[in-house]
């Protein structure tokens, strides 16, 4: 969701690590996948020409994480400039052009309380959003999936699924409509008596309006890996656990949550690498409403600063930032699931 | 970046052509000028301004060229007024010969509304005039700003793209100069006689055309006078008995008066335009017109008391629940022209030109509907101070890698769109084509639906004639604005860099970009009056009085053209 519309180059550049490890991964998976040969004693060569064709297919894609996901990383230099990108026609000859400063930009962000600020609030949120993000997904993946007729199911599935394609602006006029200061819900209290609610513009309730907005559009389409994975529950299984006398609940607790566990530890591993990016075209729409003492985020931050100030090597230096703490929590996560005894995102 | 309504009022004020939303929202940001060189028309310097006699090099000469005589000349300020049938079988022609040459011109341009489809009727009509293929890339005039930065960041500027002075915040003058033509050779001294209807548009807004030493930009001249007005439903207030206020006090008393929230009423929408208006507080359209010299000291609006007491009285507004839920929504709130028709708030702060637009909207199918312009008052009751606004404040700027062709044709789109009143090719820019966008009924052009959706602010932004006010449709709402403007011009003050077009360094480019978030914050409840002095005492160190000093030398060294 927050890859959309406005241009983040920054951020982008700066989180590699979301996007490229896809690629990446296949060469050393094809090599490892033993064939009852040790690794080790193969030389490159062969190893190469063994696998030529398996490389050769994955070309496409690492040439197009190279051009779109690393390239792009080496613009990351303009943290430490003064980066005038109007100075010429060309990008690049802006770099080659504008003064450098060093750490400046960074000392700047580290004294600048509104940097502070959007860190808090984003932490906040991903936290919010994680806590209750999650568990909503599962309850409603066990729900759909203990649901046995066919054509309910799929109507449930659908209308579950649909919010996921609004676009945010309608997400959001239509929470306005309903929980504005003049929407329904506040009308409805007026007319009985109440005083109406803020809700979608108090900036202290805020965290909470972006993650039921988050969970009333994206929830029901979260749900798919789960149902995926819980399709694939031996059935065998609750029939055994069934004989042995468990009920519905011993069921899910010994039988179906163990069998989501790896799938869990993934998504949680992925979605702490991405952490900091808690939803950028929602909040961005709200900013407004709630003013950024609430409302700003890391991501809003550097478009604010970057796009909108044209202070580019400042809003540069926050995008490295967060994507150099976002790559440090992807690693610790990945360990913690290690330690867990899961597969993680990767082993080496 | 620096608040300000008062750009809003800008733009359009002339002319019908916001047809919805309101420039005004968008002007979102304050704005900040310009530049040029103090040395000399050929240095490179990129700071300052141009006056004097190194201005005058390069302003085109002017040629008077009035079609048609104003009913209501120009006073205070004001625009010229129309009020009077207009003779549909004998305008005038401007433009006897086609001075387009068929080049393809692209146009990246605000636009506040919903943009028609490339192939409409009005376009087609208005390339065919001009003998020149316009392709338009229309934008959300509300949030331009967010995308001027990277638009001209790119290797891919469009031949023209329109600016208006309160997005020129940050590196954006820095990004004029370096990447827009010199018009010079085409326009300057007796060349834009080649152009007549150019050569009429007053020297004034020409001067602001200069940045980096040199005549970059074409422009829409506007009256300086503010075109913020305190929009009211007249009928609602006549109905219920509501007296129009004269103080600030009597404002929030009626204000109470009238909100019950219960029946989905409230007062007004966020007034802090307004309220800038009654205590008199600089304009914040640009960042040069908030310094005024006050007893040999260079002050900005930001440090006055005006400031603080305006943002307190706004404030107390919204905490007593007077004003629409939709303002706490800020820049993304939806159109207020549905809800102030459905009567959910009466009274709210916008561009003179909705005072036609919305009438115009309203007439067939709400005939009850009257929509009207408060005077402003002080905020004790006295007279106001009102500040001047900048007699232009959008310019077309044309691409430096455009070759003379493409130039030449955007010179001839300008030629036709800055036709006075009273001209066929003013009836075409502003009213399409007979039939398909208007109807005429007993001498009166009537705009249809067609003309509604696709004649709106598109070609005026290239270029226009003098301020004017012409609604022939409702000449009684025409002369109410020409008269409110006069008697608002007659309280109107002009701050020191009044008229210029003026550069910041790069350094203090930045300096108060957050200030009209914080206003927004102040009056919403969420921050103190006391962060705003913090944050002035913060802008002080951080650069605001070098900047001060700044200021005070390009004043005693360029003097100043406000009178």
């Amino acid at each position: 969701m927050s890859n959309s519309t406005v241009p983040r180059s920054g951020t982008e550049a700066s989180t590699p690590e979301k996007d490229g490890k896809t690629p990446v991964v296949p060469p050393g998976g094809a090599t490892g996948s033993g064939r009852g040969r040790g690794q080790g004693k193969l030389s490159l060569r062969l190893r190469f020409r063994r696998d030529r064709v398996l490389l050769l297919m994955t070309l496409p894609a690492v040439l197009l994480v190279l051009l779109f996901n690393y390239v792009p990383i080496l613009g990351n230099v303009v943290a430490f400039q003064e980066y005038d990108p109007y100075i010429s026609d060309n990008g690049i000859v802006s770099i080659l052009n504008s003064p450098w400063v060093g750490l400046e930009n960074f000392q700047r962000i580290f004294d600048d309380s509104a940097f502070w600020q959007a860190v808090e609030n984003t932490l906040v949120l991903f936290f919010l959003q994680l806590v209750v993000f999650f568990p909503v997904t599962i309850l409603l993946a066990l729900l759909i999936n203990s649901v046995v007729r066919p054509r309910v199911r799929a109507v449930a599935q659908a209308v579950l699924y649909l919010p996921h394609f609004f676009s945010w602006v309608l997400v959001i006029a239509v929470f306005q409509q309903m929980f504005g200061g003049a929407g329904m819900l506040s009308q409805l209290l007026r007319q009985h008596g109440y005083d109406g609610l803020d809700i979608m513009t108090d900036p202290n309730t805020f965290p909470f309006l972006i993650t039921s907005q988050s969970v009333w559009k994206d929830a029901g389409w979260g749900i798919i890996v789960f149902l995926a994975a819980l399709a694939s529950v031996p059935q065998d299984l609750y029939e055994a656990a069934a004989m042995d006398g468990a009920n519905r609940w011993r069921r899910i607790w010994h039988v179906t949550l163990p069998a989501l566990r790896p799938v869990i530890a993934l998504l949680l591993v992925l979605r702490v690498g991405d952490a900091l990016t808690v939803g950028f075209e929602q909040i961005l729409l709200q900013r407004d409403a709630v003013g950024p003492g609430a409302a700003e985020v890391l991501d809003t931050f550097v478009w604010w600063n970057g796009v909108r100030n044209q202070d580019f090597g400042y809003a540069a230096a926050a995008g490295l930032v967060k994507g150099v703490v976002s790559l440090g929590l992807v690693l610790v996560a990945n360990k913690v699931a290690h330690l867990m005894g899961e597969q993680g995102v990767y082993r080496k | 970046m620096t608040p300000n309504a008062a750009s809003a009022s800008s733009g359009p004020s002339r002319r019908s052509f916001l047809a919805s939303t309101a420039v005004a929202t968008a002007a979102v940001a304050g704005g900040m000028p310009l530049l040029a060189a103090c040395g000399g028309a050929d240095s490179g310097s990129r700071e300052g301004t141009t006056s004097g006699k190194d201005a005058k090099k390069i302003l085109p000469a002017y040629v008077a060229s009035n079609v048609v005589t104003p009913d209501i000349p120009a006073k205070n300020g004001s625009p010229i007024g129309f009020t009077s049938k207009l003779d549909l079988t004998t305008l005038k022609t401007s433009v006897p010969k086609k001075l387009g040459k068929g080049g393809k011109v692209t146009i990246m341009s605000p636009f506040w509304g919903s943009p028609p489809k490339q192939d409409n009727p009005y376009y087609k009509g208005m390339n065919d005039l001009i003998g020149v293929d316009v392709v338009w890339q229309n934008q959300d005039g509300n949030t331009y700003d967010q995308k001027l930065g990277a638009v001209l960041a790119s290797s891919d500027v469009p031949d023209v793209v329109v600016v208006p002075s309160w997005n020129m915040g940050g590196k954006i003058p820095s990004a004029i100069i370096s990447k827009f033509a010199d018009l010079g050779p085409y326009l300057s001294g007796d060349a834009v006689k080649e152009y007549p209807n150019l050569a009429a548009i007053p020297t004034d807004a020409w001067q602001r055309c200069i940045i980096g030493g040199k005549l970059r930009g074409l422009p829409m001249p506007q009256s300086y006078v503010t075109g913020i007005v305190p929009l009211y439903r007249k009928d609602i207030f006549d109905k219920e008995g509501y007296e129009v206020p004269r103080t600030a006090d009597e404002f929030l008393a009626l204000a109470k008066e009238i909100t019950n929230a219960k029946a989905k009423r409230w007062a007004c929408l966020d007034m802090k335009w307004t309220a800038w208006q009654m205590f008199g507080v600089l304009s914040g359209s640009e960042k040069p017109l908030g310094w005024n010299l006050v007893d040999g000291k260079m002050i900005n609006r930001i440090e006055t008391e005006e400031y603080l007491e305006a943002l307190e009285w706004t404030r107390k507004l919204f905490a007593a629940g007077v004003v629409h839920p939709d303002a706490l929504m800020g820049k993304n709130a939806p159109d207020p022209g549905p809800k102030f028709a459905a009567g959910e708030f009466l009274i709210y702060s916008n561009n003179i030109s909705q005072w036609w637009s919305r009438t115009a909207e309203q007439a067939t199918q709400n005939p009850e509907f009257k929509i009207w312009g408060m005077d402003v008052h002080g905020h004790d009751g006295g007279d106001p101070t009102v500040w001047a606004e900048q007699p232009a404040g959008i310019f077309a700027y044309v691409n430096k890698k455009a070759s003379e062709a493409v130039i030449r044709d955007v010179l001839a789109v300008a030629n036709v769109t800055a036709a006075p009143y009273g001209t066929k090719e003013y009836m075409m820019t502003n009213y399409g084509v007979e039939g398909t966008h208007y109807t005429v009924k007993d001498g009166v052009p009537i705009k249809t639906t067609a003309g509604n959706n696709q004649v709106m602010n598109a070609y005026v932004m290239v270029a226009s004639p003098a301020a004017t006010l012409a609604h022939p449709d409702f000449p009684e709402v025409t002369k109410a604005q020409v008269e409110w403007q006069q008697r608002m011009g007659a309280f109107t003050k002009k701050s020191s860099f009044f008229g210029q077009m003026i550069t910041e360094p790069a350094r203090y480019t930045n300096l108060s970009n957050d200030f009209e978030q914080l206003e927004d914050d102040i009056t919403r409840g969420r921050k103190k009056i006391s962060d705003m002095q913090q944050a002035v005492s913060d802008w002080k160190k951080k650069g605001g009085d070098q900047l001060r000093d700044w200021y005070k030398k390009l004043l005693d060294d360029n003097g100043s053209a406000a009178s």
